[in-house]
């Protein structure tokens, strides 16, 4: 279920520019012998610059793995990955690390921070594991975006769910990083508090000029992104750009109908 | 319920394998000392059979063990002459006089044949002694022969028939070795010589006067027959014991001196275990803490609280089991070793293997019951886990408030304190020993107890380097070691303990050391001094021919001896020294003197140490009377002296004790020198080496080193101490070691977290490196610093024993410092590379 994408004049710009991220014949496999699972099984796909992208599919499907591989957090099996033109799948761990320092930013579903520190010790962890030094500007910059200022010196206990995960946010992006990947994040915070995170990732990608990739399993997550793909027994089946909560559902409920052998966006090895 | 306690262990062996350790090291060393002790003593017991094998013996009435090997008969004496008339009793075999003093032998490679701690001494080979056991060669036929006990021979490298040197009272002489002697029993490295009786007994009964008489008695004469025949004929003043009575009092001396020492190290092991505790507790207080979940879903599905309770303690009863069964093998290997090291050092020990059931018995008891108890907290805590807890994600452990152990910590540190204090404050009572104990013993628990209050304090100021320069390794560091005061206080305790103890130990070392130092720099002005090793005695003709020197202005020994003191009705045994008076004022300046000291010497007269008067109620003017061998002399106390180094309580001039006990009975084991102003202190320092070099055993030191000898034996008891508390030590690192492990499990989470935000491996390795360099230095800290509170009232307590300065040992305190930064990084080793070889997906995946 593909619909051409209606491009507004300004995206049309941004969708010529080389995507943020990218994999190619991407295959991931756990396992050996009888207890092989095919986890990926070919995905070919562009992560575009300046948008937030949804990755969604029902369990089993891939899309955590995909993100991981994606991240440079796991090594496919075969394929690559080239990620702000850095190709992430041959990096030694070394390389890997550096990279998630500054270039790369990282949610969790959960346990995003470090109990020991504080909130502004947590947002400025990247930079400090890196030994470089803070953009104070940069930092006011976004903790007043995701409105922490006031609790910058109190410690994860003391904050609700809500507030540690835009502690998460900030800390992902205080370094300015190529790219935030963010696995489900809100799927441990109520409505209200997941309608300000996912507000705010949006708010990022579309005034501070980050890329952002989310996996979730929440249509209406989904709906903040500016495109979501779509996977279903490791192979990349649907996309659909501006999506709707409704949208969303509906695609969802059309993926029971794909089998293996079929797929659109991504070939088959 | 036991099923799965029981499964649990297995999954998770490696868990439990360091408690396991834990408990088999504390459980080794219990069983090693009790099973040590049996080896001594059945060692000592052959020993005594072997060489008191008699049925009857006639002696001096109060003789007591120190004098088995000293010079001849002191406090009286029974003359060789009575042989005759005893022997001569119906049913008797042989009466053999008991003749031994102390001798040098030198062996094949011109050094002395001695084994540390172990006398060297000559005894007479009488040929109808039947204790001689078995001779291979002949018969010692004058002053020129000798036979030497076998493994005698074999450690000096000399073969029969060849000649080497005797030492005996000062005299060199050329002697053959015409025979080897076997005895029946182990002699633990004694170096025995057996030489003509007449001329033993010229040596050491000139005056024909011995301790003891013993009697043989022919067959089928039971032992109470012959005494009561002896003492019939027995000379007056002697009294007659039986074999057996005299065995016995003789193992009763033996094992009185062994429990010193087994007491010594019993308490060394209760100390291993009482830190086994500790490292257990810890175990299971981590792993309820993750299985609390399971614990919650046992409850849930209708598990009591009292079957919870029983899993853990079943588990614990495992290990409890599992490791006193390794200890109680590693202490016995550890006995077995002690002997082979022995064996080597030419000391053979009793080849009975010291296996018993009490030992066992004791060793599995002792570590399983250490094991249940240090379990049942934890174990209480998971029996009462709400069963809700099982539906939560994330599983709430609530810390209870610090509050209460905060006060009882303090309660108790105040005690301590206040009883140390009082110990100091009154010394002489008779209590300063239990208080001084009760209250180091209330500042240890109390500062162990008040431990999780205190640590982060502490540890936030030693983290404040590391916070400053490693960054953010060492806010995340220091973060980690606080977030758990009370587990950090617990894993940190097993090293506090120690340390504290070896805080005392180098306090009371180094005081004892520099009081020492001032008192020898005050009271003594000499420039060399002659030192042997009591029963080694520097001989008159050696002090003459000294005196002789060109060079040497005078030469003074400090010769004593063993008499009976009668003071009223009372009567003690106690030592008396020879005191040229002209020693006063120049080579020695005592402490203190009351009435005219040298004139009283110099007139005959006798005076006293001060404490010792205090301690009896002697006074200036009254009479005591001195009984010898050669009979009993009156004195009257005519003035008090104290000086440190005078050795004895009653001091008369020299020709006063020539009077008592002959020059060559004389025990002089510290000789001074005085050299002329002008004179060449080399070329003299050579002559005096050169009279005394054939003598083997006599030292010469000038006053530097005659203080550093001193010191130095500080320092070698000090060494023991130390290698006893290294255990304590080796226990607490492995309580850091499971420590650290477990919480690296505990948060690997957030070691994933902190891995997918950059965090490398070696920064990660890093941070667990710091964390136990902060846990096992703030254990340190806190324990010496106990240690030198406890021990600054020890000037005060031993201030009769002459530690009268107290001396803060900086540099040993720091090195303590630097081991336990070493022991951090050590520990933090394995813990270190597993977190840092967890995959980061692994990691940060759920569960």
């Amino acid at each position: 279920m593909v619909t051409t994408p209606e491009l507004d004049p300004v995206r049309a710009a941004d969708a010529l520019l080389e995507p943020i991220a990218s994999a190619r014949g991407l295959t991931k496999v756990h396992g050996s012998g009888e207890a092989e699972v095919h986890a990926l099984r070919g995905i070919d796909v562009d992560l575009a610059r300046g948008e937030l992208t949804a990755i969604m599919g029902p369990s089993g499907s891939g899309k955590s793995t995909l993100m991981h591989c994606l991240a440079g957090l796991d090594r496919p099996t075969s394929g690559t990955v080239v990620v702000d033109g850095l190709e992430v799948s041959s990096m030694s761990e070394r390389k890997l690390t550096k990279l998630r320092r500054t270039h790369v930013g990282f949610i969790f579903q959960a346990f995003n921070l470090v109990p020991t520190l504080t909130a502004a010790e947590n947002i400025t962890l990247p930079l400090d594991i890196a030994r470089r030094p803070v953009d104070r500007a940069r930092f006011d910059e976004v903790v007043e975006a995701v409105g922490l200022t006031d609790r910058l010196s109190h410690k994860p206990a003391e904050l609700s769910g809500g507030q540690q995960q835009r502690v998460a946010c900030a800390r992902a992006l205080v370094a300015r990083p190529a790219v935030v990947f963010a696995d489900e994040p809100t799927g441990n915070l109520d409505s209200h508090a997941s309608g300000e995170v996912l507000g705010f990732l949006r708010r990022s990608v579309d005034s501070l000029d980050q890329s952002v990739v989310m996996v979730t399993h929440d249509p209406r997550a989904a709906s903040y992104a500016h495109r979501v793909l779509f996977l279903a027994d490791g192979l990349l089946v649907a996309e659909l750009v501006a999506p709707t909560q409704s949208s969303v559902l509906a695609a969802l409920a059309n993926l029971d109908g794909y089998s293996r052998a079929g797929s659109l966006a991504g070939g088959q090895r | 319920m036991n099923r799965i306690g029981l499964r649990s262990v297995r999954a998770h062996a490696a868990r439990f394998i360091m408690s396991v350790l834990a408990v088999a090291l504390g459980v080794a060393f219990v069983t090693g000392t009790f099973a040590l002790r049996e080896m001594l003593s059945s060692t000592f017991d052959e020993l005594v059979n072997a060489s008191s094998t008699a049925d009857a013996y006639v002696r001096v009435p109060g003789e007591s063990m120190d004098d088995l090997y000293a010079v001849g008969a002191t406090t009286g004496g029974v003359p060789i002459a009575a042989t005759d008339a005893l022997a001569a009793v119906d049913g008797v075999e042989s009466v053999i006089p008991s003749v031994t003093g102390p001798a040098t032998l030198v062996g094949a490679d011109g050094t002395a044949v001695r084994s540390t701690q172990a006398p060297s001494f000559v005894m007479p080979y009488y040929p109808d002694d039947p204790g001689m056991g078995t001779l291979t060669g002949r018969i010692p036929a004058g002053p020129d022969e000798v036979v030497l006990e076998r493994h005698t021979l074999d450690s000096s490298g000399l073969a029969i028939g060849d000649t080497t040197k005797l030492v005996v009272l000062g005299h060199v002489s050329d002697v053959t070795v015409v025979g080897a002697a076997d005895f029946d029993a182990p002699m633990a490295g004694a170096t025995i010589v057996l030489a003509d009786a007449a001329t033993v007994e010229a040596a050491f009964a000139p005056t024909g006067v011995v301790s003891t008489l013993t009697v043989y008695a022919q067959d089928g004469v039971s032992e109470d027959d012959l005494v009561r025949r002896l003492a019939a004929v027995a000379p007056a003043g002697s009294e007659v014991v039986s074999g057996t009575t005299m065995r016995e009092e003789l193992k009763g001396q033996i094992s009185e001196q062994l429990g010193f020492v087994s007491t010594f190290l019993l308490v060394f092991a209760l100390l291993a275990l009482f830190v086994g505790a500790f490292i257990i507790a810890n175990t299971f207080a981590m792993s309820v803490r993750q299985r609390m979940r399971e614990f919650a879903l046992l409850r849930a599905v209708g598990a009591s609280p009292a079957q919870a309770f029983g899993s853990i303690v079943v588990q614990a009863a495992v290990i409890g089991v599992v490791g006193s069964a390794v200890g109680i093998l590693g202490g016995f290997g550890l006995v077995t070793g002690i002997g082979a090291v022995f064996e080597r050092m030419d000391m053979t020990l009793s080849n009975r293997v010291p296996l018993s059931a009490t030992t066992v018995v004791v060793g599995l008891l002792v570590g399983t019951v250490v094991s249940l108890v240090a379990a049942a907290v934890p174990a209480r805590r998971a029996a009462l886990v709400p069963p809700v807890e099982a539906m939560r994600d994330e599983v709430t452990v609530n810390e209870r408030s610090l509050h209460r152990r905060g006060w009882a910590g303090l309660v108790l540190l105040v005690a301590g304190a206040a009883s140390l204090v009082a110990a100091a404050l009154w010394p002489d009572s008779g209590q300063s020993g239990l208080l001084l104990g009760l209250g180091a013993t209330g500042l240890v628990v109390g500062v162990l107890v008040v431990g999780p209050v205190v640590v982060p304090a502490v540890v936030r100021t030693l983290a404040a380097p590391a916070v400053a320069l490693l960054r953010p390794v060492g806010r995340l560091a220091r973060g980690n070691v606080v977030r758990n005061p009370r587990r950090t206080a617990s894993t940190a305790g097993a090293l506090t303990i120690g340390m504290a103890l070896v805080g005392a130990a180098a306090v009371l070392a180094a005081s004892t050391e520099a009081s020492v130092r001032s008192v020898v720099e005050t009271e003594f002005h000499v420039d060399y001094v002659l030192t042997a090793q009591a029963p080694d005695t520097i001989a008159p003709e050696v002090v003459d021919e000294i005196t002789g020197l060109p060079g040497v202005d005078g030469v003074y020994g400090l010769p004593r001896t063993t008499v009976t003191v009668a003071a009223g009705t009372e009567s003690t045994t106690d030592g008396v020294v020879g005191l040229d008076p002209a020693m006063l004022g120049t080579v020695m300046t005592p402490q203190k003197l009351v009435g005219p000291v040298a004139e009283v010497l110099a007139g005959g007269g006798a005076v006293v140490d001060t404490l010792t008067a205090e301690a009896r109620g002697w006074q200036i003017g009254d009479e005591i009377t001195l009984t010898s061998a050669t009979g009993a002399h009156d004195y009257t106390i005519g003035g008090l002296i104290r000086s440190a180094g005078l050795g004895a309580p009653v001091a008369v001039a020299p020709e006063q004790l020539d009077r008592l006990v002959p020059p060559a009975q004389q025990l002089d084991t510290t000789v001074s020198v005085v050299a002329a102003a002008d004179v060449d202190h080399t070329a003299l320092r050579q002559a005096i080496t050169e009279v005394v070099a054939p003598l083997y055993v006599v030292s010469v030191q000038d006053a530097d080193e005659f203080v550093d000898g001193l010191a130095a034996q500080v320092d070698q008891m000090l060494t023991i101490l130390y290698a006893l508390l290294g255990l304590s030590v080796a226990i607490a690192v492995l309580g850091i070691v499971n420590t650290l492990a477990m919480s690296v499990i505990e948060r690997t989470r957030e070691i994933g977290l902190l891995r997918a935000v950059g965090l490398g491996r070696l920064q990660l390795a890093g941070t667990i490196t710091t964390e136990s360099v902060l846990t096992a230095v703030c254990g340190t800290a806190i324990g010496l610093a106990t240690g030198v509170a406890i021990a600054s009232v020890f000037p005060r307590l031993f201030a009769d024993e002459g530690m009268n300065t107290l001396a803060v040992p900086a540099s040993s305190l720091v090195a303590m410092l630097v081991l336990a930064v070493l022991v951090g990084v050590g520990a933090a080793v394995w813990p270190a590379v597993r977190a840092a070889r967890l995959p980061v997906l692994t990691a940060i995946s759920t569960e």
